[in-house]
């Protein structure tokens, strides 16, 4: 993902707008303190609907969106998220958020990094202003083990057998 | 003279380790059902593949072994050290098959990390792992955090019951047998399970406005990893994925619930107690208890520490970000839970006194008899006790008395063979905490993460500053896995394991 990271000082917001990779956000969060940065990734867990017509959700930018596990991606280390704020009308027509056998909606979420903030008791996260969606969402598709079926029956079968067995042999006894 | 183990000694054992794994077989019938419930196909072959190995043990060494003999203390400790290593072992088999995990070890870590309740994970792209097995790795947290062996001790009375018992670290006796206790223990656990999912649930429905099976679903996970102390979270920014002050609040409950001894739960909740004035009065006397007096100070003492050091790193420009980021992170320390609104890459630069309070809460830990790990604070409580006393002794004219009683429920002498004990105890788990950094400084971490990722695996907290990763080097992730072990036993039942494979080899 083409990140540009050349400003941290003192420019105006509105001048600040840049493509920051999310692991620099969790690298340097003090730096991008106020500043309107954009991010891209997959939105993923849930959308949690607030009665104060906000959003709450997490956007993932790591190797995973563009390579799910279950389609032979590999692995690369642990999830690197960070949380969204969206207000209610900016989540139109999103398919739903990532988890198990589903990719999320990858999007290009801009707003104002708040960290640390004060009127959220020290909470960090993008205040989204708007949102673009970059690739829609998709079902992924994961089957049985077939191996792992047969040898797990097989086991508990025998399991089973042997303790009825000793039942038997006890009961006679 | 070594006694070289008879055939009878491997079969009384080989007996009970069968039931054991019999029981967590039939603890894999949930996650089971709940992959076939959600179609979870791939999950669901390899429950049925560690269900299938379970079983399998379980029912040969049932068959092969024999409960002829009583087991005795010996058995017992090898039974329940042998128990905290296997159990891990075959319940990794799902995680192994899920495709989350760069190697068999690092399945066995987050296995082993789960059972302990600490919450250090190895664990790839959680934010895709699949329900099911979601809910095994928090599952393994309730098993491990109310105690395989009660649950055996629940289903499978039998003799012997109280080496199993204390083997796993427990020394509460609440009520006359061990079997009522255990079973008390597990009332405890799922009155709690109750409250805490619908606590959580509603306010997940509510508050945070998900859908109600995603509320139930996160409720259930969040109850385990709070109550259980462990610190598994069903995504990948912890709890901090919730951005809720309330949802924080009913954790923090459930925190300290976890971390309460069950004397504490049954003198609180407990039939027995005395209606009306009495029961208050009897609750405000578990205010003079030592135990409860000395977490209440190390707590304040931690937090203070914490708040202190974060307003000189100017890390929160305000009171009350301070306070709720400050209070959450030193409450999930202390109970050992492992929860975190603060992210691995902020934590680890917290310094100073930040740190020191961090890593003190951590190393302590909770009550005794809890599911908290760390010294525990009667050890401590009595350890600073008898270092009162014996100033006391020698500042006093020589032939004065010096009262060497501390209250614990009601009043109880600490004898000097008592104060060795809880010293020793304390200076095991030190001594863990050191051996960890040492180990981590060798390949290059730095002294501060080194030591704070260390004491949270021995302590069984789960906190990390990012050492704990899939890339760690593999000795420092064995010897994670050791002191996670080491630290849940309490020592003692791995050493009487230890010596037991001595004398296999040296015995006469």
């Amino acid at each position: 993902m083409p990140a540009l990271i050349v400003w941290a000082g003192t420019a105006p917001a509105a001048a600040q707008e840049q493509t920051v990779p999310v692991t620099e956000l969790l690298t340097a969060p003090a730096r991008y303190d106020g500043a309107v940065i954009t991010i891209e990734g997959e939105l993923v867990g849930d959308y949690g609907y607030r009665a104060s017509g906000i959003v709450w959700t997490q956007l993932n930018d790591d190797s995973y969106v563009r390579a799910p596990l279950v389609e032979g991606g590999a692995l690369t280390g642990a999830n690197t998220g960070v949380g969204l704020r969206i207000p209610a009308a900016e989540m139109n027509g999103l398919s739903p958020p990532g988890g198990y056998r589903i990719r999320g909606p990858i999007v290009r979420a801009t707003g104002q990094w708040r960290f640390h903030d004060p009127n959220r008791q020290g909470e960090t996260y993008l205040d989204v202003a708007s949102l673009e969606v970059i690739e829609s969402g998709k079902q992924l598709e994961e089957g049985p083990n077939g191996l792992a079926v047969i040898l797990g029956a097989v086991l508990v079968l025998a399991a089973g057998a042997t303790l009825a067995q000793r039942r038997y042999a006890r009961m006679r006894a | 003279m070594l006694i070289r183990p008879a055939g009878s000694d491997f079969r009384i054992i080989g007996f009970y380790l069968g039931r054991v794994f019999l029981v967590v077989a039939a603890s894999g019938l949930l996650p089971l059902a709940w992959s076939v419930a959600g179609r979870e196909w791939g999950p669901f072959s390899s429950f049925l593949l560690m269900i299938g190995v379970f079983g399998a043990l379980g029912a040969t060494m049932t068959v092969v072994g024999s409960d002829d003999q009583r087991l005795d203390w010996g058995h017992g400790m090898v039974v329940v050290a042998v128990t905290w290593l296997v159990v891990p072992l075959i319940g990794a088999i799902p995680f192994m098959l899920s495709g989350h995990f760069a190697s068999p070890l690092d399945a066995y870590f987050d296995a082993m990390s789960g059972l302990s309740t600490t919450g250090l994970a190895l664990v790839q792209d959680l934010d895709h792992l699949a329900p099911s097995l979601n809910f095994w790795r928090h599952l393994l947290h309730f098993l491990g955090g109310q105690g395989i062996i009660i649950a055996v001790l629940v289903l499978i009375a039998g003799g012997g019951a109280m080496t199993l018992y204390y083997g796993e670290g427990r020394d509460d006796h609440i009520l006359p047998s061990v079997q009522s206790t255990a079973r008390y223990i597990w009332t405890v656990a799922v009155a709690h399970l109750v409250f805490g999912v619908l606590a959580l649930g509603i306010v997940a429905y509510f508050v945070l406005g998900f859908g109600w099976t995603r509320s139930l679903f996160h409720g259930l996970m969040i109850f385990f990893a709070g109550f259980d102390t462990g610190g598994f979270a069903p995504q990948s920014t912890s709890i901090g994925y919730y951005h809720s002050a309330v949802f924080e609040f009913i954790v923090s409950i459930l925190m300290v619930a976890g971390a309460m001894s069950f004397a504490v739960h049954y003198t609180l909740w407990g039939r027995s107690r005395p209606a009306g004035r009495g029961g208050e009065r009897r609750r405000l006397l578990l205010l003079k208890n030592l135990e409860a007096r000395t977490i209440i100070g190390t707590f304040l003492l931690t937090l203070t520490l914490v708040l202190f050091g974060l307003v000189v790193m100017n890390a929160y420009g305000e009171i009350t970000g301070l306070s709720r980021q400050g209070f959450f992170q030193v409450l999930s320390a202390h109970t050992g839970t492992g929860f975190a609104t603060v992210p691995p890459t902020e934590m680890v630069r917290w310094s100073g006194l930040a740190f020191a309070g961090m890593a003190i809460a951590m190393g302590l830990g909770g009550m005794a008899s809890s599911t908290a790990g760390g010294i525990k604070a009667m050890r401590v409580g009595l350890t600073a006790t008898s270092m009162r006393q014996e100033i006391q002794s020698v500042l006093l004219p020589h032939g004065a008395i010096v009262d060497r009683s501390y209250h614990q429920f009601r009043t109880k002498e600490l004898t000097p063979a008592l104060a060795r004990t809880v010293l020793m105890m304390s200076l095991l788990y030190v001594t863990l905490y050191i051996v960890g950094a040492v180990i981590g400084l060798a390949y290059g971490i730095p002294l501060q993460a080194a030591l704070f990722e260390s004491v949270s695996a021995g302590a069984n907290v789960g906190l990390s500053v990012g050492v704990t990763d899939s890339s760690m080097p593999v000795l420092l992730e064995i010897t994670y896995i050791i002191q996670m072990w080491l630290g849940r036993l309490e020592f003692v039942a791995a050493f009487a394991f230890i010596g037991f494979l001595y004398s296999i080899v040296r015995g006469k």
